[in-house]
Formats: C-alpha cells, sequence, structure tokens
C-alpha cells in the first residue's frame, strides 16, 4: 500500500502541476480539496483522468469521486479494490 | 442607431434563417445520436453537417470553418444591397475555435483565426481589416456588442457581425473529458438534464447605421457584458454576472415591453440553474423565456447570434420559440419555459449568453419603431479622460516595469518562472497554465502588484486584449492527447486552457474585476483597429480600470506582452 501511495502523490504531483512540492509534503489523510492542498474542481476532473489512464478505474462524475477524493490515503484504498490494470 | 439589415442561419437544419425558422417550427431538430464519432472512443449526441452537406458547403481554397463562413456571410449580403469595398464596412468574426480542425488533421490548410478572418474579407472584396473576438461561448454576442460600438463611434457604418465554429474531436474530447456532455438530447432547465450537446452552425447580422427604407427592421438598442469573477469553467451559482448585465441593460428601459428573453441554456447543470436565478432576481420570473439548444445543441461562437435571429425571427410572426427537451423545471429560480410555441403581441427581445472564462453578454432588440426611437439613440457623451498608470513590456529577453529593466537572469520561458516566483508568487495555478496564459498572468499581475494602492470599484475594472495565434501551443498539446485510442486520455486542464480567454478569467477572480472582459484575434498587430477598439469600449462601457495590451506567444522562447493600466474618468 505505501508504494501505491507513494506513486499516487507522483502521479498527482505532475498531473496537477503541483510545482515545489514533494510526496513528503502530502500528508496521507490530509484532504485534497478546500483547506488541504486546496484542489479545485478542475483538478478533480484530472484526478479521474489519472484513474482511467493507470488503473483502468472509469467514473462518470466528479460527484461519484467526491467520497474517494478525499484524501491520498482513500484514494489509495479505491484504486487497490477496483484497479483493472 | 444600429440596424439589422439582413440576416443568415447555416446549419445542419437549414442554409437560410428561413429555411432553419420553417424546419424548426414544424418541431425537428438536428441533435442525433453518434456511436463512436469520427473514431473517438466516445459515444455523442451532437448536432453536424452530413457528409452531402458539407460538400454543399464547400469552397475550392478554403477550409470547412471558412466555407461555413463564406457561406452564411454572402446569403446574408444577398438580401442587401450595400457596397462593401467602400471601406465603411468591417467583418467581425465570433469563433472559440476557428481552423482547429485543420490542425486536428494536420493540415497544411490550417491558418490561425485572424488570417482565416482576413481571407474570408479579401475573397468577400473587403478592405478593412477583420476583427476576431474569442471569448468563449460569449463570442458571438459581444461581437454584436464592439459591432454596434464600432457603428456609434463611427469607425465604420456597416459590421457584417458572423459567430461560426465546427464540432471537432478537439471539442469532443475537451469537452468529454469536462463531463459536461450529455449522452443523450440535452434538456435545457429539465430536472432531468444531463449535460449539453455540441453542434455545428454559422450565423450572420449585417448591422447598418443607415434605416433599409422598404421594410421595418430590428434594432440592437444596448448591451452589457461583464464577468462574474467566480471559476474559470463554472459560472457563480447566484447569477451575479448575468444579473449585473441584465440591470445594465434594461435601465430606463421599460420592462413589460418585453415580449420574451432568450436564455443561455445549455442543458448543464450549473448554467441552467445559475441563469434560473438570475431571471428570478431580475423580476423577470413571469416573462416568456426559451431555451433552443435542445434543437441545434450548444453552437458556440455561433450561438449568441443564431440563437438571437432565430428568436427575433419567430417574434416577427408573432411567436415566443419553444424550448424543446424541457417537461418538468429543475432549477431553483421561477423562469417561464414551454416546450411549444407561445404567442405574443410584444416586439423586444432580451439574450443572455455566459460561458467559460467567467464572461456573461445581455444584448436587447427591438422591432417597436417608438422604443428604437426612444432607446436607440444614445446621447453624446463627453469622451472620457484615459490615463496610463503603469506599463509593462515582456519579451523573451527581459521585463520592462515603468520603464526600468526588472532584475531576471534566465531568458525565454525559464525567464517568465523566474520572474514569477521572485516578483509574484502568489499564484500557484501558475504553474498549471500554458506558455500563453503564463505570460499574460505575469504581465498583468506586475501592473497590479505595482498599483497595489489604487482603490478599486471591482464593477468598473475590465481588462482588453490583443492578439494573434491565441493558445496554439496549448492547442498542440490537447491534439497529442487525442491522437491514438490507445492513449485517449485527454487532459481537463489542458483543454481548458487552449481557449485563450480563460487567463482574463483567473486575472478577474486574482483581482476581483467584475466588468468586461474581452480578448480580440487579429490578423496582424495592426494598431489602428487596436486603437478604435480600445476607445470605443472605454467610451461605452463605464469602466474605470482597464488592462489593456498585446500578448502574443506562438513558441515555447518566443513572446511578447504590451500592457497598460488605465484608470479612465
Amino acid at each position: 500500500m505505501d508504494e501505491l501511495i507513494l506513486e499516487l502523490k507522483n502521479r498527482i504531483i505532475e498531473a496537477l502541476s503541483l510545482e515545489d512540492l514533494t510526496p513528503e509534503d502530502i500528508d496521507n489523510d490530509a484532504p485534497l480539496f478546500g483547506d488541504g492542498l486546496g484542489l479545485d474542481s478542475i483538478d478533480a476532473l484530472e484526478l479521474i483522468v489519472i484513474l482511467d489512464k493507470h488503473y483502468g478505474i472509469k467514473l462518470g462524475s466528479p460527484t461519484e469521486g467526491r467520497e474517494i477524493f478525499k484524501s491520498v490515503a482513500s484514494i489509495a484504498s479505491y484504486v487497490a479494490a477496483h484497479r483493472s490494470k | 442607431m444600429t440596424r439589422i439589415i439582413a440576416t443568415n442561419v447555416t446549419s445542419p437544419l437549414g442554409l437560410t434563417t428561413e429555411q432553419n425558422y420553417s424546419v424548426l417550427s414544424a418541431g425537428h431538430a438536428s441533435l442525433r445520436g453518434h456511436r463512436q464519432w469520427k473514431g473517438l472512443p466516445l459515444d455523442i449526441t451532437a448536432s453536424v453537417f452530413s457528409p452531402e452537406q458539407i460538400a454543399g458547403l464547400a469552397a475550392e481554397g478554403f477550409t470547412r470553418f471558412e466555407a461555413m463562413v463564406l457561406h452564411s456571410v454572402r446569403d446574408a449580403l444577398s438580401q442587401t444591397s450595400l457596397d462593401i469595398t467602400s471601406g465603411r464596412s468591417i467583418l467581425v468574426l465570433a469563433t472559440t475555435l476557428g481552423n482547429v480542425e485543420e490542425l486536428v488533421e494536420g493540415r497544411e490548410t490550417y491558418t490561425a483565426t485572424g488570417e482565416a478572418a482576413k481571407k474570408i474579407a479579401l475573397a468577400l472584396g473587403m478592405t478593412t481589416e477583420p476583427l476576431v473576438v474569442c471569448n468563449a461561448c460569449i463570442s458571438g454576442a459581444q461581437a454584436q456588442l464592439m459591432a454596434e460600438r464600432l457603428i456609434r463611434a463611427g469607425v465604420c457604418d456597416h459590421a457584417i457581425v458572423c459567430g461560426a465554429d465546427c464540432v471537432t474531436p478537439f471539442t469532443v474530447a475537451g469537452f468529454s473529458c469536462l463531463k459536461v456532455l450529455s449522452p443523450a438530447e440535452c434538456r435545457p432547465f429539465d430536472i432531468e438534464r444531463l449535460g449539453l450537446n455540441l453542434g455545428e452552425a454559422a450565423a450572420t447580422i449585417i448591422f447598418s447605421k443607415e434605416q433599409s427604407p422598404e421594410k421595418e427592421c430590428w434594432t440592437l438598442l444596448k448591451g452589457c457584458a461583464d464577468n462574474d469573477c467566480h471559476h474559470i469553467s463554472t459560472p457563480s451559482p447566484t447569477g451575479d454576472g448575468v444579473l449585473r448585465c441584465i440591470r445594465e441593460t434594461l435601465a430606463g428601459f421599460p420592462a413589460e415591453a418585453l415580449a420574451t428573453v432568450n436564455l443561455h441554456g445549455t442543458g448543464s447543470m450549473f448554467n441552467d440553474q445559475m441563469e434560473s436565478k438570475a431571471i428570478e432576481s431580475a423580476g423577470l420570473s413571469e416573462l416568456p423565456a426559451s431555451a433552443i439548444k435542445g434543437i441545434y445543441g450548444h453552437t458556440m461562437g455561433a450561438s449568441g447570434l443564431l440563437e438571437a435571429i432565430l428568436a427575433m425571427r419567430a417574434l416577427d410572426e408573432g411567436k415566443v420559440l419553444p424550448t424543446r427537451g424541457f417537461s418538468e423545471a429543475g432549477v431553483s429560480g421561477r423562469v417561464s419555459l414551454s416546450a411549444s410555441m407561445r404567442a405574443t403581441d410584444k416586439k423586444s427581445l432580451l439574450k443572455l449568453s455566459s460561458g467559460f472564462g467567467g464572461g456573461n453578454c445581455v444584448l436587447l432588440y427591438t422591432k417597436d419603431a417608438a422604443l428604437s426611437e426612444a432607446f436607440g439613440n444614445p446621447g453624446e457623451s463627453t469622451k472620457p479622460q484615459t490615463v496610463c498608470l503603469h506599463r509593462v513590456r515582456i519579451s523573451p529577453d527581459g521585463i520592462m516595469l515603468d520603464g526600468s529593466a526588472l532584475d531576471t537572469t534566465d531568458t525565454g520561458a525559464a525567464m517568465l518562472t523566474e520572474a514569477y516566483k521572485k516578483y509574484v508568487g502568489d499564484f500557484p495555478k501558475f504553474y498549471k497554465m500554458d506558455p500563453f496564459s503564463r505570460l499574460t498572468m505575469l504581465a498583468c499581475s506586475l501592473l497590479m502588484g505595482t498599483a497595489r494602492s489604487t482603490a478599486q470599484d471591482g464593477d468598473r475594472c475590465g481588462i482588453l486584449l490583443f492578439n494573434r495565434s491565441g493558445s496554439i501551443l496549448q492547442q498542440r498539446r490537447h491534439i497529442e492527447s487525442i491522437k491514438s485510442e490507445e492513449g485517449f486520455y485527454p487532459s481537463p486542464a489542458i483543454f481548458i486552457y487552449t481557449l485563450p480567454n480563460i487567463v482574463m478569467g483567473e486575472i478577474a477572480i486574482k483581482y476581483g474585476f467584475k466588468g468586461e472582459t474581452s480578448l480580440y484575434i487579429l490578423g496582424r498587430k495592426d494598431e489602428g483597429l487596436m486603437s478604435s477598439v480600445r476607445e470605443a469600449t472605454i467610451h461605452t462601457s463605464g469602466l474605470q480600470t482597464l488592462i489593456t495590451g498585446w500578448v502574443e506567444c506562438d513558441r515555447e522562447d518566443d513572446f511578447e506582452a504590451d500592457f497598460e493600466l488605465l484608470t479612465i474618468s
């Protein structure tokens, strides 16, 4: 799981152009939206692309992703349970 | 007075305004389901021309987009006796992505939008430089507002305003990854709406200062554009941006004389909801309203023209357009909608448009002679005084702010990042942006940083930029991401910045600019035309603070921004 978490953090940093951030700066359980990393709705759509592209998980809308995208840890457990690649 | 002397709608439903009106009044629509459209791994519902229609519109030496524009403009011109070669006419083109289809196909026929407009103007025999309005979905409406201003300012006597966009793999992939496309026919304002459909069309209105003597005409009385300053791809949920435009446009006008309001009504969750709030807050809940994207889909740059033309055509018959796809209201603001045609004896139309980048534009038309006389001739206002507070110039060699060079060591694109870190540093979204947007954001941030102490009224702060190549670098990046079915992962963050007006939305949000924001594309850096557009805007928009200038970035290492921060009193 730790490996997956690190991989996700790196993919998020790259896809969302989070300049000057390293995986160590992102707390596994901290909220990604709102106060935490301050991501917005376009970033949520970008997370949907990450899940599709790297793990074969298709989400129809950001609403479906709301619970999943709470934190890096919650994304990791969803990916581990549902990945098809 | 700015009169409408001819119109055309070129769509999959017909090639003239009359054909379109007669087919849509018979209840037909051009939306169809397409499986794996053009080989994309997507099933869509859209309004697109058939191969036979495309062949019929084709013109030797012109791209599909250009041929569509030519057909639309030529049909409108054929209804008039205008001599457009006289130098007193201007072509104003409204488009979000112009010739992008050629870029997707990798064809050598690709020309940037400004050059395409020039090519079309020359083919029509026009001698004046054309202007392209590129402000996402409000382009078609804002182009009319600009035409009205240019005529009023005496820059020209006639304006041929044409809006057009093609449905292409570029837009389909982009809107699909933004999750705003409805798989089924869209249902504006309905409780079961699932999003929008894309549509392709060209639509033209010819405006003239002269009264056409033979028949009574529609007049464009007034308009207003602003920015809702909320989010680059989601409108303000209260609809306050549209509401301000409605109030400004209707100020002094007897609202009871309105026959109808034609809404933007995309069928998306957010747009329709916020428009309903704006209509209710404006006290227009009882006014018959319509939205016709359930017939044509969202025709992008054409929509502000196409929808206004058909709403006026219906009023000529004493009818209000139907809202196809609407059955039960699914919005919290009260709006009077109907899936059927309704009768009216009034002759004034309010048209609303909203778009990505936060732009809103509202236009008011009338065919009532008395109202036209009373409101179509605004008195002479004194020319505002303009003072340049600060000026910034950025090139790959360095940055000059108010005549002094900023201390930078890098050159080219790296210099932009270096300057951002050193002198701005408060906007992490900078790193998500494409080179064009970074350049524009950096220039504006330096101006505003210098002017931090200036007192401001956000409603009166605006942006007016000129440009040649739009977001061409970002458009190529988006195309790379949709080239193969295996590698088909369009990115929302990349797609959104392929629209060059988006950065103005970011600047508006960052600095609280709620006034008009506009981006014009020219074939070349034509100081005369830039000055006319700027003067006409300053004279009529009520802006008190304006960031304006030229910005161009067609290569990562070759760019230019030359902006001024003006105060107007």
